[in-house]
């Protein structure tokens, strides 16, 4: 009986420490697959380190507001790290399967890097392009996604009113008219990043891409750096893609722990060391510091200060009817 | 434009290179020509020379020139440069949105929803299919002419609507399924099903709301595929639609399928349903049925079924709760039971059932207890007698057209289409049924023996014409005979029951 027992017992420990495998959804936004290709190698590693068990992260990628909307409509991610924190506000009031107060569960408003939008010129800069203003000279061509759909281009567009606000003075008036100066010389809207970037550097059309500074680094590593040079304009906007576990989702995965775990490690030593080596700004200071060379100083604005917030700036500038959609004539 | 200075260059470059091999030689050669004569012909050869350098002379100037021209700004070339890259950026342009245009109709193409028209009645699902809407129905226009003296009741010949079914059913995220039919046919309206159905894993659903209580192999049949016009006597001792929840599934593609449910209870042969229960008691309903060939390589096997379906439920003192008699083929009356007998205690149900089908071939067979505890008149609740109601049948048929028979009907290989001279599919069918009333209903006083017969035994035969998957004409003859039930020569039983059927069925 007693031998029955040991066996028993022995089975269970087995049993009860054998190694779990854990997958896990992040649903992500066009720019960021070379990122978390790496991130989820390096967090793998660690929570195996930690815990013994195996954590398998599949990505799933596309414009910021469509895979908000994917989410909603029932992907099942585990967490969501997305362009704007509007689409992530989107999945919690639709949805409702994430907190209204996402945002304070991790540090800095849930944003672990930052980035910003940045000019991808052909080398040489034979158009000369070193400041917003240059984007709405006649017979420069622009390319950049649609604000409607792209994550990106909402910072793009931002970006270029809060110059255009910033130069006039805050007249309003004169900024819409900037803007709809600047989209005249736009004469194709994709619909996402990865998609402008292909119209700029595979198709060779336009003579300006405003890209995430990361994506614009990455252009230069594929396309390659004798093709194309990176302006960075005095001003631009402080883009801060967002994170949050999608509570509702984990919570009936069982994978809450792991999920958290998995953005709280973007944190890290580690995590801030790979967004950094990825173009994306990192929010520890050392690591930023190390990595300085990456990325050109320049002056930044937020949402905030300027927009009054990402749902002010929804409402006023990309919802039906908006400003986008007052200034904007598609090419004919 | 550029290849006209460059050959004209080349070509003055090989003149004065030419010239330049060729003057010392021809100074050479003069100087030793023995023709020469002194100094006439030296001064002539200066002069030669000399206009041969000018001409050089002009020559290299020429070059020069050309040279200079060439190394200039091209006026032509540099105004066309620009208006080339433009046009090329505009091609590039078009090319490119074209290419957006495409994959935004792809991805709209994606997320649109599907609208289709076919056999199966009309369906809209969104693009993932996980919501869908589907309306279809059933037509069925009936026909019976009973023969025979005149003078003993009979049913009445004529046309009747024997169903008029519009189904409303469909699916809502992905796994919720829906049904809602209502019958329009005979002579009261009534909601036929109306259920929910959860089938996120089809080994196991759960079902909800009216439908057929799982137990009869042929009243589980859909109506429109049933060989003959009305089911065969042991569908009158099984249930028939009845409120209540399942759960059920098909195991391994439905080699194995189960079902069991608790509902309200029905009584046998109950045509007009209700949607609220008649007591307290409630019936317990089971059903297994296996295809052991379906998914094997055993042909001629693979279309053998057998299973077996039972209920069990407890009645109150209700009359209610028993039948409201037992018809024959022509939907008359041949069995009641007398108005002071009530249920009074358990009811409980057995059906073997099988059928097989191979190639045009199909035989379906079914035997049913029903066994009820009756009290009534002297018999009291307490003394309740059980009363064991058995039938059976056995029907078959052969596909003239050669078509595959199967229990879910015929479907013609060649439509029926005067133009291209096909005829559809032709089906004979034929079926011996009978049904056995307890005798303890007459002798303890349950039914009069005078009015209603102890036993009813049917064969039929009959043509069925499949136009299409969706349109079937039928005939059949069904005669009837009863044992008991004409002591007073004035009921339905005191002669054999001989009826003809057609049926003209829209069932989409």
């Amino acid at each position: 009986m007693k031998t029955l027992f040991s066996f028993s017992l022995l089975l269970t420990l087995a049993f009860g420490i054998q190694a779990k495998e854990i997958k896990l959804l992040n649903v992500s936004y066009d720019p960021t697959r070379e990122l978390y290709q790496e991130y989820n190698d390096a967090f793998a590693k660690y929570w195996k380190a930690k815990t013994g068990d195996d954590v398998v992260v599949s990505q799933s990628h596309g414009g910021s507001g469509k895979q908000a909307q994917s989410v909603i409509n029932g992907l099942e991610a585990d967490v969501v790290t997305l362009a704007l924190a509007y689409d992530i506000d989107a999945i919690s009031a639709q949805a409702r399967l994430l907190p209204v107060d996402w945002s304070t569960k991790l540090p800095d408003h849930s944003t672990p890097y930052t980035s910003t939008i940045v000019f991808l010129v052909r080398k040489g800069n034979p158009r000369n392009i070193q400041n917003w203003d240059d984007l709405v000279k006649p017979g420069i061509s622009v390319v950049v996604p649609n604000p409607k759909t792209s994550g990106g281009a909402r910072w793009a567009y931002l970006a270029a009113y809060a110059y255009a606000l910033e130069t006039f003075n805050h007249d309003d008036a004169k900024a819409r008219d900037f803007i709809r100066r600047l989209y005249k010389n736009v004469p194709v809207l994709d619909s996402g990043a990865r998609g402008a970037t292909v119209t700029f550097a595979q198709r060779g059309i336009g003579d300006v891409l405003l890209a995430w500074e990361n994506e614009a680094h990455l252009a230069l590593k594929e396309f390659g750096s004798d093709k194309f040079d990176i302006v960075t304009p005095p001003l631009s906007i402080l883009a801060e893609p967002p994170v949050a576990v999608v509570a509702k989702n984990a919570r009936r995965h069982g994978t809450t722990a792991v999920a958290t775990a998995y953005l709280e490690y973007l944190y890290s030593d580690e995590g801030q060391e790979i967004a950094a080596k990825n173009f994306y700004r990192p929010r520890n200071a050392v690591i930023a510091a190390k990595y300085a060379a990456n990325f050109t100083s320049l002056k930044l604005v937020t949402i905030d200060q300027e927009f009054g917030g990402w749902a002010n700036a929804q409402a006023t500038h990309f919802a039906d009817g908006g400003v986008f959609d007052q200034i904007f004539q598609p090419p004919n | 434009m550029s290849t006209v200075p460059t050959k004209l260059k080349q070509l003055a470059i090989a003149t004065v290179a030419g010239l330049q091999f060729t003057l010392p030689a021809v100074a050479a050669d003069t100087s030793t020509t023995p023709s020469d004569n002194g100094s006439g012909s030296s001064a002539s050869q200066a002069a030669e020379i000399e206009a041969l350098k000018q001409e050089v002379q002009v020559l290299a100037q020429k070059v020069d020139a050309l040279e200079h021209q060439q190394q200039a700004p091209q006026p032509a070339p540099a105004a066309a440069s620009p208006a080339i890259a433009d046009l090329d950026q505009k091609v590039r342009i078009l090319e490119r949105q074209r290419e957006i245009d495409q994959e935004d109709a792809t991805a709209q193409a994606k997320t649109r929803p599907k609208i289709s028209l076919s056999q199966n009645g009309f369906t809209i699902s969104s693009a993932d299919t996980n919501f869908v809407a589907n309306f279809h129905g059933v037509l069925q226009v009936d026909s019976r002419s009973f023969f025979g003296n005149t003078a003993i009741p009979s049913g009445t010949s004529g046309f009747l609507l024997r169903r008029a079914r519009p189904i409303f059913s469909g699916t809502v995220f992905q796994d919720y399924d829906f049904n809602f039919t209502p019958e329009f046919g005979g002579s009261t309206v009534q909601i036929l099903d109306a259920y929910l159905n959860y089938h996120y894993d089809p080994a196991f659903q759960i079902q909800a709301g009216k439908f057929k209580s799982p137990v009869g192999l042929e009243q589980l049949q859909a109506d429109v595929n049933t060989s003959f016009n009305e089911r065969a006597l042991p569908s009158y001792l099984l249930p028939y639609r009845d409120v209540g929840v399942e759960l059920h599934g098909d195991l391994d593609g439905g080699v194995f399928s189960y079902a069991a449910g608790i509902f309200n209870g029905s009584p046998d042969y109950n045509n007009t349903t209700v949607n609220s229960a008649l007591s307290n008691g409630k019936a317990f309903v089971g059903r297994v049925f296996a295809q052991p060939f379906k998914s094997t390589s055993v042909i001629p096997l693979q279309g053998l079924g057998v299973g077996t379906g039972g209920s069990y439920e407890h009645d109150d003192a209700l009359a209610s709760e028993l039948t409201p008699g037992y018809v024959t083929d022509g939907q008359e009356k041949f069995f009641s039971y007398a108005s002071t007998a009530t249920a009074a205690g358990t009811h409980w149900r057995i059906s073997p059932q099988g059928y097989y089908y191979y190639g045009p071939f199909g035989l379906l067979g079914e035997y049913a207890i029903s066994d009820q505890k009756v009290a009534g008149g002297t018999v009291t609740k307490g003394s309740a007698i059980g009363l064991e109601n058995t039938a059976w049948e056995i029907s078959g048929g052969w596909v003239l057209t050669g078509e595959d028979a199967g229990y879910n009907g015929v479907t013609p290989l060649h439509p029926f289409d005067l133009r291209n001279g096909d005829w559809g599919a032709l089906q004979l069918v034929a079926r011996y049924a009978d049904l056995d009333v307890d005798h303890k209903a007459f002798t303890d006083g349950f039914a009069n023996p005078n009015t209603s017969a102890s036993e009813a035994r049917a064969w039929a035969v009959g043509l069925n014409w499949y136009l299409n998957r969706n349109f079937r004409i039928n005939t059949s003859f069904s005669h009837t005979d009863f044992t008991g039930g004409h002591g007073t020569g004035a009921t339905v039983t005191a002669r054999p029951e001989d009826v003809l059927f057609t049926r003209i069925q829209l069932g989409f």
